[in-house]
């Protein structure tokens, strides 16, 4: 047996525990059957236990379950050990989620049985599905969370793990909110518009079939997220291909909603559209990558120094999520702004749009690396964060209300006029704080 | 077993470790000496691979840590100065887990938890909780579990912090046996005396660097430290002996510390050399604290 599962099942299934869930659920399912007016009785009541249970006191202990290594001390000892990313990934994962799921499986098991006796075992098949998917996105991102967090030296206090929590949560509520569109079992089989289908690349799927497809990838990427965190807690390095890979698989997914095509700009075709679409989910992914993983100024001279000493291949072992991201943005961006070129009329409006919001990229990543490297570094993100709100938020509304408008260019993309001084000034901001953040990293080294 | 290579290692608002360089010989017992934030745990966690370097090079039998940190965790213990227990855990079961963890099959398991905790001395507390020791017995769990499937090298950070006189006596014992046993030892501490008892070399860390540039040996039985003791000053004191073959390990113009060998015969004539040349010697002996001699000689001061 996974001997970090082991030790959880030491800890978590004493016999005292297990005793107390079986007789704490089985008085519930009892009394649930007795109450009047309650919504499929002992069904209805397990299937918020689950939720209770996995999907919200799990996350919290699968947050926990590193961090809390970490605050006893302990998890040194398990660095140490010989045990592979993965065999340390699953025994914390599971293991320290271990009696939650013992719960949760008592709570399946009756939810189940109603199911089959009710509507069958293959809508029995398609919930059990959604079930242990939405525990283990909860679960998983949780933990992908707290990983994160551990990478970037945060401290733990109850707050930070109430977050690394919510964020499980979240995940969980947004697979809820998603597959509750179109679940053929509950909430959407009674509703009038319920979706039936999803046209995805131009091809009409079942829409219960798509969606939980994609709870199973999308937790099998968090997983794989959790596993290569993992590996970089126990000091072993990982590659850029998996990332690379996440972020096509993330660009090729979005690309292909064809509801989401709504062209904001009437001369772009499918294909601009598609691409646009892709950029955007790049764009996204490098300003969540920018401010959740650490920006080590230690780091970021050691691959300077690699790359000058010609070990690229060393310093590519370095890069970091956020950097192929924003590579990943330039490229769809030149992409698009390649096949905008065919249509002079869409060009025309569409590529000092595209540059202009490449040019902003630009600057509010290095605006997070700058902060890094300033004093008081350790709210660098927040003090990111801040400048970011005043370049989008509070600079503009200032400047709107003087009737400057027509200067809301220097701040961020837009849709009008003027066009190719937005580009200009949208790249000068990031020419110079990119060059500022390079000159501290530089000047850094000088300090030693 | 170790070598380290100009090793650098930076936390983002100071550089820790500045270039050190170091060997450690197999089946060998080094002391890791020097101020509060020398950087001794810093080392000592580069030596684990547990950090990467911002350059240079450690080596642990062979391996590099960059770019085998697993097989060397595989093959190390490490005892941080602040470590935790599963304290609802027995030692028994605290031990299954460590040796579990470092790959040891379930069925030779007990045998390795057996053998590990005769060693440090737990055999009758294998049953009891580990949050039910006192702080000297978890200590010893905290080696056992470090111990407990025969590493290569064994890197202990203050271990003899917080436990009473009999307890470090034990302590001592144990590491020598480990050392016998085929283990490389590298011990942080702060207590010169209690390292003497089972160092052969010590490694000064002073301001990231090694004191000296070289690690020093502890104890040379054929070449032992003499205190010198003049009653009258001289100032060529240092020339006059290093003259003599006496390597000069610290001297000013009454007092010198010198390795010399341990023969009867030239000792007596160093002695009669240095009447002879009109020292006014008043005392000649073996210093009885070699370590703490040899430390305040390399760091420069007394405290």
């Amino acid at each position: 047996m996974n001997p970090e599962l082991e030790r959880n099942i030491w800890l978590e299934l004493t016999p005292r525990r297990v005793l107390m869930m079986v007789g704490l659920l089985g008085l519930t399912f009892f009394a649930a059957s007795l109450a009047e007016g309650l919504e499929r009785g002992p069904a209805g009541a397990a299937s918020i236990l689950f939720y209770v249970l996995v999907v919200i006191w799990g996350s919290r202990n699968a947050a926990l379950s590193v961090v809390g290594e970490i605050r006893d001390r302990t998890w040194d000892m398990q660095r140490l050990s010989s045990l592979s990313a993965s065999t340390m990934m699953w025994g914390k994962l599971f293991g320290s989620t271990i009696y939650n799921w013992l719960g949760g499986a008592i709570c399946l098991a009756v939810v189940l049985s109603d199911l089959v006796a009710h509507q069958g075992p293959g809508s029995a098949a398609i919930e059990l599905v959604f079930y242990v998917g939405i525990g283990v996105v909860a679960q998983s991102a949780s933990l992908l969370a707290s990983l994160i967090a551990i990478g970037r030296r945060q401290a733990h206090s109850r707050l930070d793990q109430f977050i690394y929590q919510a964020i499980g949560l979240l995940a969980a509520l947004a697979v809820y909110h998603f597959w509750s569109q179109a679940d053929p079992v509950g909430a959407a089989a009674r509703q009038p518009d319920a979706i039936a289908k999803i046209v995805w690349w131009g091809v009409a799927l079942d829409a219960p079939a798509f969606l939980l497809t994609s709870i199973a990838l999308f937790a099998g990427w968090t997983l794989l997220g959790c596993y290569r965190e993992m590996r970089l807690e126990l000091k072993m390095r990982n590659g850029p291909i998996v990332w690379l890979a996440f972020l096509l698989f993330m660009g090729i997914y979005v690309a292909g909603f064809d509801e989401l095509l709504v062209p904001a700009l009437k001369q772009w075709d499918v294909v601009a559209l598609r691409l646009l679409r892709a950029g955007s989910t790049f764009v996204l992914l490098t300003y969540v990558m920018v401010l959740l993983e650490p920006k080590d100024r230690v780091h970021y001279r050691w691959m300077s120094g690699q790359i000058a000493a010609g070990y690229v291949v060393n310093a590519l072992r370095g890069v970091q999520a956020w950097m192929m991201s924003y590579a990943g943005t330039l490229v769809a961006g030149v992409a698009l702004s390649l096949w905008l070129l065919h249509d002079i009329a869409a060009a025309a409006s569409g590529l000092p749009l595209v540059l202009s919001e490449l040019g902003f990229v630009t600057r509010d990543v290095a605006l997070f690396v700058l902060m890094q490297t300033l004093p008081g570094r350790r709210r660098g993100d927040v003090g990111a964060l801040a400048a970011l709100f005043a370049l989008y938020v509070l600079l503009p509304a200032i400047v709107d209300g003087l009737g400057a408008k027509a200067s809301l260019f220097l701040f961020y993309p837009q849709l009008q006029a003027p066009g190719w001084f937005g580009v200009l000034a949208s790249w000068l901001e990031g020419a110079i704080v990119a060059g500022a953040a390079v000159t501290r990293l530089a000047l850094s080294e000088n300090e030693r | 077993m170790i070598e380290v290579e100009n090793l650098v290692y930076e936390y983002p608002t100071a550089r820790a470790l500045k270039g050190v360089s170091l060997r450690v010989p197999d089946q060998t017992i080094t002391a890791l000496v020097g101020p509060n934030g020398a950087g001794k745990t810093t080392l000592l966690r580069c030596l684990a691979a547990l950090e990467y370097p911002y350059s240079g090079k450690v080596l642990i039998d062979g391996l590099d840590t960059t770019q085998s940190p697993r097989e060397i965790h595989a093959r190390m213990g490490y005892l941080p100065d602040f470590y935790g227990l599963y304290d609802d855990l027995t030692v028994r079961r605290c031990l299954i887990y460590a040796a579990r963890s470092h790959g040891i099959a379930p069925d030779v398991a007990p045998r390795a938890v057996d053998k590990a905790a005769g060693r440090v001395g737990l055999l009758d507390r294998l049953d009891s909780k580990s949050g039910e020791l006192s702080r000297g017995l978890r200590q010893r769990l905290g080696i056992g579990q470090a111990i407990v499937h025969e590493p290569r090298v064994l890197l202990l950070d203050e271990p003899a912090a917080g436990l009473d006189p009999q307890a470090r006596r034990d302590l001592s014992s144990l590491l020598l046996t480990l050392r016998d046993g085929g283990m490389t030892l590298v011990v942080s501490s702060h207590i010169l005396a209690e390292l003497e008892d089972y160092c052969s070399e010590m490694v000064i860390i002073e301001n990231g660097m090694i004191a000296g540039g070289k690690a020093i040996k502890v104890r040379d039985d054929d070449r032992p430290r003499y205190m010198i003791e003049l009653a009258t000053a001289r100032a060529d004191l240092r020339e006059f002996l290093e003259g003599r073959g006496a390597d000069v390990i610290e001297a000013d113009q009454i007092h010198a510390l010198v390795a010399f060998t341990r023969n009867p015969g030239a000792r007596a004539k160093l002695v009669r050399d240095l009447v002879g040349a009109g020292f006014d010697l008043a005392s000649f002996g073996e210093s009885n604290k070699a370590l703490e001699d040899a430390y305040f000689a390399q760091v420069g001061r007394r405290a």
